[in-house]
């Protein structure tokens, strides 16, 4: 459905976009595309919207051209950017009629079920709404249209948790509906949560395409104790550091050892939690260097 | 697209109300001072002739220039440099906001990820561009039709000159402003630069018209184009500017449109 072959993006001032990015979606698949700041995810994101032009390489979305065809490629789109920026002296009812119309018709019962499901009053003008407020404004014009392919750009940013539960509800039943989803984020966990698959971005360069399965196999923790035993690391455990009686390091191995490890020495305090996207990245890097 | 321009000419109308308002206002006013100069008027003459004739030429007023016990001289001399310096300013704002603006707020990346075309978008928005301008002089040729009507016989000529001329200028304007504000889409820069050229072009307008040396720099000035002496004693505008006028316009957009159609927009 969605088709990168060797994109390739510099820009002018800022040098690198994106290099030799090659990928492929397939319909109905949710993707998530992961990568901290200034990887290259809206680089990404932008190029199969036409906003920017690619350097070289190709993309094609349902076959057509990013470039060439990008008028009958946003006809089948919804779109989320990262930061949501609509005409802010426009009411929300306005500006999702204005949205919608672009694509022809409106669904104005489906419109209203999203404006309930998301709690949002329409009667209010855009530029006296909350950021995450704003987010939903983006979520019902992007879903409203009944899109084909759903390109999400930090979807997630300024929702509460209830409704990020719900707008992963949301996109669950898009999924069932058999839109592609191309979801991008620098949240790991949220993207464990939706998507089938899990592709890496750090410095313009894609570096794996993973199942999500595979991810959550090699899903690696930060784990962090106080102890002033004398604690023997395991090939298991990346990045060990050692400061102020405190040790931390990544762990790749099985979670059953690691406790059955800890429980055999005296510890003060331990806290086992999600290490940061840059410790994964890391974690990555070094099994490619071993291969 | 028609839901487009709708969209634009909505959220451009209360700016458009407030400026054909100033303008109109500012062509009232100097019209409504007509009756009280026209009785002192040779007193008035009386007091002007002890500037040089240059700087009186520079301003209309000298041999060949415009009379002014007339009104349609009073109104060129006095009403329509108004019409033309504060018209133009509203013309080069509004022509170098209105595409920089969805950049600077970032709003062009929801416009363009909606179906519709870089072209549509140049084309709906400077279509907004001169339907306001064009509305706006309507307006003031509205007033200008009463008060001309009021002071005596109408020239229907010399109105309809006074009141859509300065469309051309203000096209002029308007397009220079919307090709700068494809390259600069900091609203505040777009802004200062399109100013500039308005005030600036004035500048030239008036040195060229004072010095004999630097005669030949009404070819670039824009009011020039449109000068009132011609409009008053000719009723007509002359039509290499008229020619130039439209080249600047066409050439002006079109360079927009090229270089927008190709353009990264990394808001």
């Amino acid at each position: 459905m969605i088709k990168l072959q060797e994109l390739t993006k510099y820009y002018k001032k800022h040098s690198r976009g994106i290099l030799d990015v090659t990928l492929e979606i397939k319909q109905g698949e949710i993707f998530g595309f992961i990568g901290p700041n200034g990887a290259g995810k809206s680089t990404t994101v932008r190029t199969l919207l036409n906003l920017i032009f690619p350097t070289s390489g190709s993309a094609t979305v349902s076959g057509l051209d990013v470039v060439s065809d990008t008028i009958e490629i946003r006809k089948m789109v919804g779109y989320i950017p990262s930061e949501v920026a609509f005409y802010g002296d426009m009411y929300v009812k306005d500006f999702i009629e204005y949205a919608c119309s672009f694509h022809g018709n409106i669904d104005q019962l489906f419109v209203d079920e999203l404006v309930e499901k998301l709690e949002l009053d329409i009667n209010r003008k855009i530029e006296d709404l909350s950021f995450g407020n704003k987010k939903k404004v983006a979520i019902i014009t992007a879903l409203a249209t009944h899109p084909k392919i759903l390109i999400l750009d930090e979807p997630t940013s300024g929702l509460d948790p209830l409704m990020q539960n719900m707008f992963f509800q949301l996109l669950e039943s898009e999924k069932k509906k058999g839109t592609t989803i191309f979801f991008s984020s620098h949240n790991l966990s949220e993207v464990q949560r939706i998507c089938d698959r899990v592709g890496i971005i750090k410095e313009g360069r894609l570096i794996k395409v993973e199942n999500i399965e595979d991810i959550l196999k090699t899903r690696a923790k930060k784990v962090r104790i106080k102890t002033q035993a004398d604690f023997k690391h395991t090939e298991d455990m990346l990045k060990v550091e050692k400061m102020n009686g405190f040790i931390s390091f990544v762990y790749t191995g099985e979670m059953r050892t690691l406790i059955e490890l800890l429980s055999q020495i005296d510890i003060e305090d331990v806290s086992i939690t999600e290490p940061p996207l840059e410790e994964i990245f890391m974690h990555y890097y070094e099994k490619e260097e071993l291969n | 697209m028609k839901k487009l321009i709708v969209t634009e000419f909505k959220r451009n109308f209360k700016s458009l109300i407030l400026w054909t308002s100033i303008v109109a206002g500012m062509a009232a006013l100097m019209l409504l001072l007509y009756p009280a100069f026209k009785d002192s008027f040779v007193q008035l003459e009386e007091l002007l002739s002890i500037y040089p004739e240059d700087f009186l030429e520079a301003f209309g007023m000298g041999e060949g220039g415009l009379d002014m016990s007339d009104f349609y001289g009073w109104f060129g001399v006095e009403g329509y440099l108004f019409v033309n310096l504060i018209g133009g300013s509203y013309a080069a704002i509004l022509g170098g906001t209105i595409l920089s603006k969805e950049e600077d707020d970032k709003t062009v990346e929801f416009l363009l990820s909606k179906p519709i075309s870089r072209d549509h978008i140049l084309f709906g928005k400077g279509l907004v561009v001169s339907i306001n301008l064009l509305l706006m002089n309507a307006f003031v040729g509205l007033v200008l039709l009463i008060a001309f009507t009021i002071y005596g016989d109408l020239n229907v000529v010399v109105w309809l000159l006074f009141s859509f001329a300065p469309f051309i200028l203000q096209m002029i304007f308007a397009s220079i402003a919307f090709f700068i504000s494809v390259f600069v889409t900091k609203s505040r820069k777009v802004l200062s630069v399109a100013l500039g050229i308005v005030i600036g072009m004035y500048v030239i307008d008036l040195i060229s018209k004072l010095t004999e040396e630097f005669e030949y720099l009404k070819y670039i000035t824009p009011y020039e184009y449109i000068n009132a002496v011609t409009i008053v004693n000719d009723e007509m505008i002359k039509p290499i500017y008229l020619l130039i006028s439209v080249l600047i316009i066409l050439i002006s957009f079109t360079a927009a449109w090229f270089f927008y159609r190709k353009k990264d927009i990394v808001a």
